[in-house]
């Protein structure tokens, strides 16, 4: 058992190292040898304990408790990159760990950017999957109102909701804010010499306010302010302006297409990934540029069961063995003292007679 | 050091005050009056965290500021339950927590309403920061009851209490389920919100950390600590002192860039 500590006291340590070193090495870190040999003695040791141990075995909640670590364990090993690797040798189960799409609205594709190789183009390499996955339409939703931020060189800010019409006052020594226009993708387009400001309705991405600042004696001034732009100023503005939105959601529209049929149909969003064929399809990044593809993380689902299993059964040992079975116990007796209280009455009460 | 000259501030410092006084109140002996005033501080806490509700219109446990005033709410029910049902003592202390926990929501965090990230807006939000946080407030007991251990100190024997270390294990025993709980939720959430359970990510190691900690406190005792049982209450200090790096260092310090930066 006191390896069981050892190997517990380790694994602290390991977490509080992965925690110094941040999750992109500590995620390669803990695919190296040495803990995948450490992964295995921990598995190796709940086992052996559970088979040594009879009262491991006995008590449920003790075993739920340390089967489930087994079930964690076993699932995520069978769900990593060797695991799949492994599978393909032996089953010949040949299935993606995990990777990326990149889908561009109104088009189709089956093909997966492995994760390993997605910082090198040229290195890129490419999987494809059994069925082909179409996005419809990919949407950002923002909470309203959007805020335009305004800021003096001194110091003093307003965070002014954008309402277009509205005037805000910002004091009697600096006039007042108005917010003319909103563009989600302002263009300046220039013809036979002159110069028109619109809201181009072509692909692209340039969210803006035109606003209006006049000054208390009566100068007006007209600014653009840009949302993915910010932060310009001229040493001769009084004031620092910025447009910001903050993102609701991420939303692609997203089928399954195969043998030339729709075999599902879904909406994906953070926290609402798609499930198909083996494979979970989550919502990962998208089109900063102009909002025309998203970026799905795709990943096998293989192991994720058994990792659940485990779960349920950690968490159903542990409120067993420390919460539920000790108030199971407290009723018992409660309820056998009663009994036995009212049996004593009624025995008392025939004596009596 | 901020001071929050806002409605929400004031509250938060109302029942400061309130568990201060009940505090020194308890110690002078006049324990009816101190558990008055307890309540009375629960009372505004409970007011504040619905103000808090009302004002951000979702749960208010999004950011450490929301966190602390919830952790300053839930102590009163929880270190109830401790005295009451679990039969543990240190009830003076337990009005020293609520202030403890209450004033980096009063004093160092900014109470700026946020609007939640896609990210959170997942029914596992409210569940797995809300049982970490009650399993937070247990262990912080917990962490009393063994430094009352180590200084010697226990309750009077006439008080029908536990003594320090056993209390210091039975308030574990209720804790840990909660920890655990929080632990598989957030591997849950994180699973459906970016597509894997476990992503290695700071908060989520040194979560794993914590949890390690009293599953090692659970074997040491099971195995020597009968023979030291000093050296129970020290695993059940470590776990408090990660807990804290858990809930703060992440956030506060820019040493361990992730996923979970949002909660700063
Ligand atoms: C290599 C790993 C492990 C070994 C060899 C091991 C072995 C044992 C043994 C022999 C006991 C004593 C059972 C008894 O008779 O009461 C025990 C208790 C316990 N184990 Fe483990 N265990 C391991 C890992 C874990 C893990 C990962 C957990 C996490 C849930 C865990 C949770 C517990 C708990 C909560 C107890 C009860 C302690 C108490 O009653 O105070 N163990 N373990």
């Amino acid at each position: 058992m006191w390896i069981g500590l050892a190997l517990i006291i380790l694994l602290l340590f390991v977490s509080v190292y992965g925690a110094f070193i941040g999750a992109a090495r500590a995620q390669s870190f803990i695919k190296r040898l040495p803990l995948m040999v450490y992964w295995s003695a921990f598995l190796m040791m709940l086992i052996a304990a559970l088979a040594v141990f009879r009262r491991l075995v006995r008590v449920p909640g003790l075993l739920l408790m340390h089967l489930g670590c087994v079930f964690i364990l076993a699932g995520s090993m069978w769900a990593s990159e060797s695991g799949h690797k492994f599978q393909k040798k032996l089953f010949g189960i040949d299935k993606i760990t995990t990777g990326q799409m990149i889908i561009h609205e109104g088009h189709s594709d089956n093909c997966v950017i492995l994760k390993d190789n997605k910082q090198i183009k040229e290195l890129m390499e490419l999987k494809e999957l059994p069925f082909s996955v179409e996005l419809k339409d990919f949407q950002i939703e923002y909470y309203k109102p959007a805020y335009l931020y305004v800021q003096t060189r001194d110091g003093q800010g307003w965070k002014i909701p954008v309402e277009t019409g509205a005037e805000f006052p910002l004091g009697p020594e600096l006039g007042t804010v108005k917010i003319l226009r909103t563009f989600e993708n302002f263009k300046i387009t220039i013809k036979e010499g002159s110069r028109t400001i619109i809201d181009d309705p072509q692909p692209g991405f340039n969210p803006a306010l035109e606003v209006q600042i006049t000054s208390p004696d009566g100068q007006v001034t007209t600014k653009y302010v840009f949302e993915r732009f910010g932060g310009h100023s001229h040493t001769e503005d009084k004031f620092l302006l910025s447009y910001r939105r903050v993102i609701s959601d991420y939303i692609s529209r997203l089928r399954i297409i195969e043998d030339e049929r729709i075999a599902a149909e879904k909406d994906i969003e953070v926290n609402h990934p798609l499930s198909f064929g083996g494979y979970h399809f989550y919502q990962h990044s998208y089109d900063a540029e102009a909002g025309q593809y998203t970026v799905l993380m795709v990943v096998s689902n293989t192991g994720l069961a058994v990792v659940y299993a485990g779960y349920w059964m950690l968490c159903i040992g542990v409120f067993w063995h420390m919460w539920l079975r000790h108030i199971v116990a407290i009723k018992i007796k409660t309820y056998n003292k009663t009994v036995t209280l009212s049996a004593a009455k009624s025995l008392l009460s025939c004596s009596k007679q | 050091m901020e001071i929050k000259y806002t409605i929400q501030g004031l509250l938060i410092y109302a029942t400061i005050a309130a568990y201060l006084c009940a505090f020194v109140i308890t110690l002078l002996r006049r324990a009816k009056t101190g558990h008055i005033l307890y309540l009375f501080g629960f009372a505004i806490a409970v007011f504040s965290f619905g103000y808090r509700w009302y004002h951000v219109r979702h749960v208010p446990l999004q950011n450490l500021f929301e966190v602390f005033l919830c952790l300053g709410m839930i102590c009163y029910p929880v270190l109830l339950f401790c005295r009451r049902i679990l039969r543990v003592g240190g009830y003076s202390t337990d009005m020293l927590i609520g202030a403890i926990v209450l004033f980096p929501a009063g004093f160092v965090f900014n109470g700026e309403p946020q609007q939640l990230p896609p990210a959170l807006q997942s029914w596992l939000f409210t569940p797995h920061v809300a049982v970490y946080m009650l399993s937070y407030i247990f262990m912080a007991k917990a962490t009393f009851q063994a430094i009352s251990q180590l200084a010697g100190k226990g309750p009077d024997a006439n008080e029908n209490l536990l003594g320090p270390e056993q209390a210091t294990y039975r308030i574990i025993c209720v804790g840990f389920p909660l920890l655990t709980l929080g632990l598989v939720l957030g591997s849950y959430w994180g699973k459906k919100a970016w597509g894997d359970y476990w992503g290695w990510d700071p908060k989520e190691l040194w979560g794993l950390a914590s949890w390690l900690v009293y599953v090692g406190y659970f074997h040491f005792r099971y195995m020597f600590g009968k023979k030291h049982p000093r050296i129970n209450s020290f695993w059940a200090i470590a776990g408090m002192v990660v807990i804290i790096v858990t809930l703060l260092w992440v956030n506060l310090s820019r040493l361990f860039p992730g996923l979970h930066s949002y909660a700063t």
